[in-house]
């Protein structure tokens, strides 16, 4: 009886404690979880979210690469973080909405993280090799109806975006084309100018230079939306496949365990970003438009796009037997 | 002709301003630090100071990050020689004689070697890229998945002429090392082969754990055992400065090595490891006492360093010239472009004349720094072997630790490298070299790799690697050194027989 009180009390301390630091937060170094290298575009977004959310909550906060598995490591690692608002993940699209359908990961998209708000999106382009009878994405869909099979795309590996694009397009328009990995989104790109391959729906970050040089010809944005940065092409949607959307994302997550209170101050901190010039502007650089959302619209989000690709990962299975 | 002058002229300008000058030998100098500290390399250390550079002007961070790249390169293959663990995959075969020299205390005329031959190889590198960087590019985009392959294919055939024992033992060592580069995320499927569900491993082997294991801690451990080859090892320090002799002896390695690696560097993924293998094979190969190789050979030093050196400033192309990133470090570099709002691709010649030139002036201005910086060392470097084993060893094994952590931040890196120090010593005690071992690990993943893209590409008709005029070259040639290498053990094996 005794331990049980004894029990009782220090939960009760514990957890006021914890309401507490929520109050209080943050009151120690915040470290901002990367599931990528240095160097490269979701790294950018980090950094960029960590200097601001530094001279916001006026707090250190520390950039933590944790690469591995297409983000899967460093996302893994955050979900298994104590939910105290010192361990934060800038997580991306492909570790979060589609390695947990087409892959087994320990964490679920939904439940093991609380989703604050999306930070910065970047749409795909379509580009082709511009030896290719191929102006426009009529023109794309007609040859490769014409030649099923015959047209080649590079992908960064099976798992990624820039294969799931893809077969979301194929199974929208009806056409088949025949899927080439590459490690990477950069060589994948690079085929696409050599003419290894025809087609590949590219980051736009990758796509631009590309596409300025001539190297390249672009036909769409992936995005439901037209690009900022390409206000002429038009987006996938308006041209052969309506309602078609895929676009890449960099969000704020915490552990599923974090305090609602940690979370709205969060929040109203990227709020503030989004509205940010500089922000804006650095984020331009690395080819990426500011965004906000609230972590309910970010819920939502996520929920829709896990059951877009699970239900197109179950019509390509369907389709192979 | 002219225009490049004097384009080569501006770009000296840009170069030589006292603060860009200042930014060079920073770089040169962490580089030849990093280079020297097993397992830190440039991928982990640009990373760390690519945060400090955001505040610089974008033509003075390129200039030292780069010179970190090439900086590594010299520095790299210090550890290699002096203490068998070699700090990257391009300087694994330095090791092999380079270490013997030390062992037969030559390594001071190795380390000389070393950056002498480096230094002749960068100028050249760069020579190559200010003359011919756009029209090279150009090559590059005409080499395709079959090509690549067949190319890996004579990288691995070269891989057995590295052994100095048993060609028996030499291939199993490659086919150990094509298993172990099989694990990870099959990137034609998606499906994770031979990772035991840990997500640690969905990207493959850590390949710094793999060679800090084998080579380094390994090392140390049959050092421990038997103090034989240590005692060697100081006692006889004999020439720390190459005699006359020698340098005519390592002169045409440096150049063939130089030519090679400034041909492989061009090329995407593993073209400076394949550069400084194949160097070594061909040394072995034209050499008129190839027994020599394994034991100490100064052209199995001269070789690959100049090839990798070469290969290092050549791997610049691609990038400068059409905005396509070759290499991990070469992506982080694209990073920090892209920090600094330039976007590298095909027009950054035309757009960013001062970034492109300026960075070339400055690779023959870190060359000279570098080998400045190297050479007085060389004999700072040579007493550290006089250092009792029993504080060195610990050094290493701290160091090692330190550098396999620091590639991805992970501790199941140094888990891994505890299970390869294990491995290692297994395969000593068997007479098992580890060299052509490695060798199976970096080609294997990437021989795979274009082989299926190429049947992709190809529809499915395998005689595409026999269509296409370049990988037929290639193919030829592994046949042809295959022959080599099966020949003289198959007329030997006769003339025994015949003797019975």
């Amino acid at each position: 009886m005794k331990r049980l009180l004894v029990a009782a009390l220090l939960m009760g301390t514990g957890l006021s404690a914890t309401t507490a630091s929520a109050q209080e937060w943050p009151t120690k170094p915040i470290k901002l979880v990367v599931p990528y290298a240095p160097g490269g575009y979701t790294d950018a977004v980090g950094r960029i979210t960590a200097r601001f959310l530094e001279k916001e909550l006026g707090q250190t906060v520390i950039v933590d690469n944790r690469a591995g598995g297409g983000g899967i490591v460093g996302s893994d690692l955050v979900s298994k973080s104590p939910g105290d608002g010192y361990t934060l993940c800038v997580c991306s699209v492909g570790a979060i909405s589609i390695a947990p359908v087409a892959q087994t990961t320990s964490y679920d998209p939904i439940k093991s993280f609380k989703p604050i708000s999306v930070v910065s999106t970047i749409p795909q382009t379509v580009i082709v090799n511009p030896s290719l009878p191929i102006n426009s994405m009529e023109d794309l869909v007609k040859y490769a109806k014409a030649n099923p099979g015959k047209l080649t795309y590079g992908s960064s590996g099976a798992g990624g975006l820039m294969y799931f694009s893809v077969a979301l397009f194929d199974a929208r328009v009806g056409t088949k084309m025949t899927h080439v990995p590459f490690k990477g989104g950069s060589p994948a790109t690079a085929a696409v100018v050599s003419g290894e391959v025809n087609l590949s729906f590219t980051n736009m970050t990758d796509a631009l230079p590309q596409i300025e040089a001539n190297t390249v010809r672009a036909l769409a944005v992936t995005s439901a939306t037209r690009s900022e940065f390409t206000p002429k092409l038009p987006t996938v949607a308006e041209t052969v496949s309506p309602g078609y959307a895929v676009e890449s994302w960099n969000g704020v997550m915490a552990p599923a365990s974090t305090p609602d209170a940690i979370i709205a101050k969060v929040s109203d901190a990227l709020k503030k970003m989004a509205a940010d010039p500089e922000v804006k502007k650095n984020m331009a650089v690395a080819g990426a438009s500011t965004m906000f959302t609230t972590p309910a619209e970010y819920t939502a989000q996520i929920t829709r796009e896990v059951d877009q690709w699970r239900t197109l990962l179950k019509e390509i299975s369907e389709k192979k037997t | 002709m002219m225009d490049v002058f004097s384009a080569l002229g501006h770009g000296f300008s840009v170069a030589a301003t006292p603060l860009n000058l200042l930014f060079c030998l920073i770089g040169a100098v962490c580089g030849t630090l990093i280079g020297v500290l097993p397992g830190l390399g440039p991928v982990a250390t640009i990373s760390l100071l690519l945060p400090a550079t955001y505040a610089l002007d974008p033509v003075g961070a390129i200039i030292m990050l780069a010179g970190i790249y090439y900086g590594a390169q010299y520095g790299g293959s210090t550890t290699a020689i002096l203490v068998n663990i070699p700090g990257e995959s391009t300087s694994v075969v330095t090791a092999i004689d380079g270490y013997k020299m030390a062992q037969q205390g030559r390594a001071g005329e190795a380390l000389a070697i070393a950056a002498i031959g480096s230094f002749i190889a960068g100028c050249f590198g760069t020579v190559v890229i200010a003359l011919l960087g756009p029209p090279l590019a150009l090559m590059t985009q005409k080499f395709a998945s079959p090509d690549y392959f067949s190319l890996m294919v004579l990288g691995l055939v070269s891989a057995v002429v590295l052994a100095n024992g048993s060609a028996f033992r030499a291939v199993s060592m490659i086919f150990l090392g094509l298993l172990l580069g099989m694990v990870g995320m099959d990137i034609n499927t998606g499906e994770a082969r031979m990772t035991f569900g840990l997500i640690e491993l969905s990207d493959g082997i850590n390949f710094v754990a793999l060679v800090m294991g084998l080579f380094g801690v390994a090392e140390v451990i049959s050092n421990l055992e038997g103090v034989s080859t240590r005692i060697v090892n100081h006692s006889k320090i004999t020439s720390i400065w190459p005699s006359f002799k020698v340098l005519r002896g390592a002169w045409g390695a440096v150049m063939r090595g130089t030519l090679l690696g400034t041909l492989f560097g061009i090329l995407p993924g593993g073209g400076a490891t394949i550069a400084s293998f194949s160097s070594y094979a061909l040394e072995k190969r034209v050499s008129k006492t190839p027994e020599r190789f394994g034991n100490g050979a100064i052209e199995g030093v001269a070789g690959p360093e100049s090839a990798n050196n070469a290969a290092a400033q050549t791997s610049f192309v691609p990038l400068l010239t059409m905005g396509i990133p070759t290499s991990a470090t070469m992506a982080l570099l694209v990073g920090a472009l892209t920090l600094h709002g330039i976007a590298p691709g095909p027009t950054i010649i035309s757009r960013q004349p001062d970034l492109f030139w300026g960075l070339i002036a400055s690779m023959f201005i870190g060359n000279a720094m570098l080998v400045i910086i190297n050479l007085p060392m060389i004999g700072i470097w040579v007493r550290l072997l006089n250092v009792p084993y029993r504080i060195l060893y610990l050094i290493i094994a701290v160091v090692c630790a330190i550098g396999v952590f620091s590639v991805n931040n992970s501790s199941f890196d140094i888990y891994m490298t505890v299970g390869f120090t294990a491995l290692g010593y297994i395969l000593r005690k068997l007479d098992a070299e580890p060299a052509p071992l490695l060798m199976g690990f970096v080609l294997g993943p990437m021989v795979e790799e274009n082989f299926r893209r190429s049947l992709i590409t190809s529809y499915g008709d395998p005689m595409v690697f026999l269509q296409r005029p370049i990988s037929l070259v290639l193919l030829l040639l592994s046949a042809a050194l295959l022959i080599s290498i099966v020949m003289p053990s198959i007329s030997k094996r006769r003339t025994e027989v015949f003797q019975e």
